[in-house]
């Protein structure tokens, strides 16, 4: 008897369930508990972890910053100077460095760091004088502004 | 794709490759595809034309050309560290897949993942790295019987 529909009859089946379950736990092995075992509560843990990652990468540039500011205050304390001084004395010297690169020269280059901040204290001294002499001085040198055009 | 759930690696190269000579990382090259399957047409224009230019413009590459009837078109880099790399040319053009193998050539064979930093070094420091006695006049580091006579 030929039978026309036997194909009908096989179903298909899944084949690599046991792959599609791996993708997915390979994310959840170093959770703690069930859930870096069990597909069901990985699934629900493995999909908050990832929305957290996403979202926390604006929260890594503020957090990143913070750290750097921390850093070069208690750096340039060492020198005798508040950060703000620091910060803000740089800046009117034309001194374009970015917090991150102020940090790693305060860890790696110690000197360099101790240059910036006498700089930046001389150049505070000479925006008091500016402001509270009689202008019979002349201007200070760190105040002199270079423009670039 | 978070950070500690996906493996991550720092920047380096391959036995400081490029400070003295530079040695290409990648070892061989095998060409696999079908003499007469549809999707191997670009692998097979690739053979004609390109793959003379491709071995003479990359004399340290070994370029193996392997037809086999009923196989997936794929070029198999192998690197020096060991790492095999398959990537799959069916339906690609002959410019595309050129494009794939100059791209193989310049890697080295050190895994493809996130990378932590964009930069190295060994020697971070030139004056000294900062510790808690940088700052700090220097008589409460030195030990000398002149210190303790004062």
């Amino acid at each position: 008897m030929v039978v026309l529909s036997a194909a009908r009859w096989v179903r298909s089946r899944l084949t690599d369930r046991f792959w599609r379950v791996q993708e997915v736990l390979k994310y959840a092995r170093h959770f703690r508990g069930r859930k870096n075992r069990c597909y069901r509560l990985a699934v629900r843990s493995v999909r908050r972890a990832f929305v957290k990652s996403t979202k926390a990468r604006r929260e890594k540039k503020r957090f990143l910053r913070a750290l750097w500011i921390t850093r070069i205050e208690a750096a340039s304390l060492e020198h005798g100077l508040k950060y703000p001084a620091f910060i803000s004395n740089l800046a009117k010297a034309q001194v374009e460095l970015n917090r991150k690169v102020i940090a790693d020269l305060a860890i790696y280059e110690p000197k360099t760091f101790k240059s910036l901040a006498a700089l930046a204290q001389r150049r505070r001294q000479e925006g008091f004088l500016a402001a509270l002499g009689d202008g019979k001085e002349p201007e200070g040198i760190f105040s002199r502004i270079v423009r670039h055009y | 794709m978070t950070a500690r759930g996906s493996p991550s690696r720092f920047l380096t190269a391959v036995l400081h490759n490029g400070v003295g000579r530079y040695v290409r990382q990648l070892q061989r090259l095998q060409l696999l595809f079908s003499p007469i399957a549809a999707d191997s047409r670009g692998a097979r224009q690739f053979v004609e034309e390109a793959a003379l230019d491709f071995a003479r413009q990359h004399p340290d590459v070994v370029l193996y050309v392997s037809p086999r009837p009923g196989l997936a078109p794929a070029l198999l880099a192998e690197y020096l560290n060991g790492t095999v790399r398959e990537e799959l040319i069916a339906s690609k053009t002959c410019e595309e897949i050129m494009q794939l193998a100059t791209k193989l050539a310049g890697q080295s064979g050190l895994d493809i993942i996130r990378i932590r930093k964009p930069f190295h070094t060994d020697n971070p420091s030139v004056q000294g790295q900062w510790h808690p006695l940088t700052n700090k006049p220097s008589a409460l580091t030195v030990q000398g019987p002149r210190l303790q006579l004062q």
